[in-house]
């Protein structure tokens, strides 16, 4: 259980991140809002819980533990989390979305802590289960760990990465599940994959917890079972898109879609914070 | 022409098995391909090796996984599987991310004649001459089997490297320096033929029969297709009165569109033949000497096509 006191940090820096994602895509203009939104509480979880062992000063350290964001489209919920913890500068950060910005709308390898270029799905499950192979063959107790989007899951490649990891038991791979329901175009509410999902990732030899992926009592506990897992583990993860701000749940314009001044006061209220410095 | 009794793959391999055996950091990927000498080193070293099954994509991105951890990685697969298959899984993850993974590509051309369009090697050079980050080798002889591997656990970025099988010439009196990216077999005449792999034997034969009808020809093997060799313009064509290029590639976007673009480039007056295979996938069964003999990448039927085009 999370005490009340750290409850309420990890509350504010997920209403700071998301005041933060707004403003950056009304300064630039572009950016993918609803998607970031829905993993905020998951990457809070991951970086301000400890869950991510990597130090901001040797972002490349061999005994590091690597994230990979499959969905880096949902980069707006990211930069202000690695601004925050100083793997960059505020005045890279201020400079997202600009002309020749390292700061793009998605994530590459030339922003320290970021250890691969997305943009296209389907891949990051594949490469974490490459890097938990190589981390096995090493005998380094580090973790691997990939956020991918449930619309992401319709990609083949996946499933060859579930089949791999389960053969060669990489109990040191998390996959956490973005469940947000919604894609760019349409609803993903077909029970096929994800009706009955622990049962079917468990005869897949991979352990399972389902969530509320906007919980943190449940993000922790689900991340905590993975430190003693004989197996790969998989997190779905209940999410809602634009989660947070009333306007922006479940509704799929906010995919893409860029906030007015007028709409983010209302965010700012509604999220209870009025004055973030940047 | 003499040829090595070892067969091309058992040269390469039997290289990479040494290297294994002292370089504990080298794994070799496979999808569900064989070759006799790759089962000594999945034999002998287990821990270096790693049968991904039919999923090619999902090599490439294990492949990129293990080269982030620092690993220097061979994956191994059918040439059109391995490249065509995992196109863009090549593009992003390697390329982009400029690993150090070769991917070893067997079947080159019709060598898997019997196996239809899916499994010819025709597209696969041509496709992945559009990755710009990309190293391209063609292997035309055992010495260069065997010395290549050196220069693969050295490069730094990914490599595709086009394998075929069977016996092949020993051109150890023929230096390599994959700096340089080229040799040339025979001296250079007026007339050149440029060619790698299979069609650098055939291009020799098809030399020595030139000569009998009073037609000499030098043979250069290019056996670095990319980047291509910053001195083959001013030592090649420059000398050159005619390039002929000599593939089993499709003709489009192979060695001769390589060389073509070299020579638009610098508004060279050079004159370019290109033989290749036709522009076409081949749904039709047979040997590779049938398929060359139908479409003229034999010897006699390359001397032909040169002299018609004289």
């Amino acid at each position: 259980m999370i005490s009340n006191n750290n409850y309420e940090q990890l509350k504010n820096k997920a209403a700071v991140i998301r005041i933060r994602a707004l403003e950056d895509a009304l300064r630039a203009g572009k950016g993918h809002l609803g998607g970031s939104f829905s993993c905020v509480e998951l990457l809070v979880s991951l970086y301000y819980g400890g869950f991510i062992r990597i130090d901001p000063k040797m972002p490349k350290d061999p005994n590091r533990d690597y994230f990979i964001m499959g969905k880096g489209h949902a980069c707006l919920a990211l930069y202000p989390i690695l601004s925050d913890l100083q793997f960059f500068s505020k005045k890279i950060y201020l400079e997202y979305g600009k002309n020749g910005s390292r700061l793009g709308g998605q994530l590459d390898t030339s922003i320290p802590g970021v250890e691969y270029n997305t943009g296209s799905l389907g891949h990051a499950l594949g490469i974490c289960a490459g890097i938990a192979k190589a981390a096995q063959m090493d005998n380094r107790e580090i973790r691997s760990i990939a956020m991918i989007g449930d619309a992401e899951c319709d990609e083949g490649s996946i499933w060859e990465a579930i089949m791999f990891a389960a053969e060669n038991k990489l109990k040191n791979l998390i996959c956490i599940v973005d469940r947000n329901r919604l894609s760019v175009t349409k609803k993903i509410d077909s029970e096929v994959l994800f009706g009955d999902f622990k049962k079917k990732m468990n005869l897949f030899e991979w352990n399972c917890h389902v969530i509320d992926g906007h919980n943190y009592n449940e993000i922790f506990e689900a991340l905590d079972k993975t430190t003693f897992s004989k197996k790969p583990t998989i997190i779905l993860a209940n999410t809602i898109k634009g989660k947070g701000v009333s306007f922006m749940e479940n509704d799929i314009k906010w995919h893409h879609s860029i906030p007015s001044e007028n709409e983010i006061n209302i965010a700012r209220e509604e999220l209870g914070i009025t004055n973030v410095n940047i | 022409m003499k040829l090595d009794q070892v067969d091309i793959r058992d040269a390469f391999f039997d290289q990479l098995y040494l290297r294994g055996s002292e370089n504990k950091n080298i794994v070799i990927l496979s999808a569900d391909m064989d070759a006799f000498s790759l089962r000594k080193f999945s034999r002998e070293f287990p821990d270096q090796y790693i049968n991904v099954g039919v999923a090619e994509q999902n090599m490439i991105n294990i492949a990129a996984g293990l080269a982030l951890s620092g690993k220097s990685v061979f994956c191994y697969s059918i040439a059109s599987f391995a490249t065509l298959r995992c196109y863009e899984q090549i593009k992003v993850n390697l390329c982009s991310l400029n690993l150090p993974v070769s991917i070893i590509g067997a079947g080159a051309g019709f060598s898997f004649g019997y196996d239809g369009p899916t499994h010819h090697g025709h597209q696969d050079l041509s496709s992945m001459r559009l990755l710009p980050e990309i190293t391209i080798l063609e292997l035309s002889s055992n010495d260069l089997a065997k010395k290549s591997i050196n220069y693969l656990i050295m490069n730094k970025g990914p490599l595709y490297l086009r394998l075929d099988k069977g016996p092949f010439p020993d051109w150890s009196d023929y230096k390599i320096d994959f700096n340089k990216g080229y040799r040339i077999i025979n001296p250079l005449e007026e007339i050149n033929l440029i060619s790698n792999g299979f069609m650098a034997k055939e291009s020799i034969e098809v030399a020595k029969k030139l000569k009998l009808k009073g037609i000499n020809c030098g043979v250069i093997d290019l056996f670095r297709v990319k980047p291509l060799p910053d001195k083959l313009y001013e030592e090649i064509i420059c000398r050159s009165k005619k390039i002929i290029t000599i593939e089993e590639s499709c003709k489009t976007g192979g060695l001769g569109t390589a060389l073509s673009e070299v020579i638009a480039q610098n508004k060279n007056n050079c004159d370019l033949q290109v033989i290749a295979a036709p522009d076409k996938q081949f749904i039709e069964y047979g040997e590779r000497e049938w398929f060359h003999s139908k479409y003229n990448l034999n010897d006699k039927g390359i001397v032909s096509l040169i002299i018609n085009n004289l």
